[in-house]
């Protein structure tokens, strides 16, 4: 998919589009794979907050109000893969 | 791109059309031929340089964004004169364990180290170059990483140059 194929999909609100390229890039081109990848990375998050241990809110909040939208989007996708990769079931071939 | 040469032969023919098949939304629609030229010294005249889309780079150095979901547009210069133990590869698009066990089957940088110091190659540029293949904008990919690598090619002296994706 290119990213005129994108955001020509943004233009026209076509959200299934967005999300299947989405699931294709965390599943490597499988987007089933893909699919379960998001799922891992939020159950993995949650099970790190269910003791409801000390965290750096303070952190979060400046984080939240002091970056750019793009660069907490490009931290997104940088969590996704770092909850991946402390799952233990890391489905990608290479490295971070 | 424009052919420059009269014998110009579009190496893989049908490689666009396999890329666009498995990536639907017409990802690549380029249908002119890679430009060849002739080499203009032997190759034990030349100075070559290697150029990869392995993601291998000096440790310590910014690691590729493998995370992007649109690519990382960047390059990283690799001496020529590295040792494998001072390399690492960011990289999740394809199978690395082969080369984690041997970084030659993916950047043959010791045995193009060795076809110099034998004579079959005249020399090394100072530096390689690789990058992620990991592209979704290839207009971007030609307008900006293809051109800067080009620029620091001519600048480290290359007569040829030895492109190897992974």
């Amino acid at each position: 998919m290119s990213l005129k194929y994108l955001k020509e999909a943004v233009i026209s609100n076509d959200t299934e589009k967005l999300i299947r390229y989405v699931r294709l890039h965390l599943g490597d081109g499988n987007e089933a794979a893909g699919g379960k990848e998001i799922d891992k990375a939020w159950i993995e998050a949650l099970k790190l907050l269910l003791d409801v241990p000390t965290t750096n809110r303070e952190f979060i909040v400046r984080t939240l109000q002091q970056q750019d939208a793009a660069t907490l989007a490009h931290l997104f996708f940088h969590l996704h893969f770092y909850f991946v990769q402390r799952s233990g079931e890391w489905i990608h071939d290479g490295n971070l | 791109m424009t052919a420059t040469s009269d014998n110009a032969k579009q190496l893989r023919p049908s490689l666009w059309e396999t890329i666009n098949e498995r990536y639907p939304g017409v990802m690549i629609t380029k249908d002119d031929l890679i430009p060849l030229v002739r080499l203009k010294k032997p190759l034990p005249e030349a100075r070559l340089t290697f150029i990869s889309s392995a993601g291998i780079q000096p440790k310590g150095t910014m690691p590729f964004d493998v995370v992007h979901p649109v690519g990382d547009y960047s390059f990283r210069r690799v001496p020529s004169n590295s040792k494998v133990a001072d390399l690492e590869i960011h990289q999740i698009k394809y199978p690395t364990n082969g080369a984690a066990r041997d970084l030659n089957v993916i950047f043959p940088i010791e045995r193009l180290q060795e076809l110099a110091a034998e004579g079959v190659i005249g020399a090394l540029t100072p530096n390689f170059f690789s990058f992620i293949g990991y592209q979704m904008d290839p207009p971007t990919f030609e307008r900006t990483l293809a051109e800067d690598i080009a620029s620091a090619v001519v600048a480290d002296g290359a007569d040829a140059a030895l492109l190897c994706p992974a």
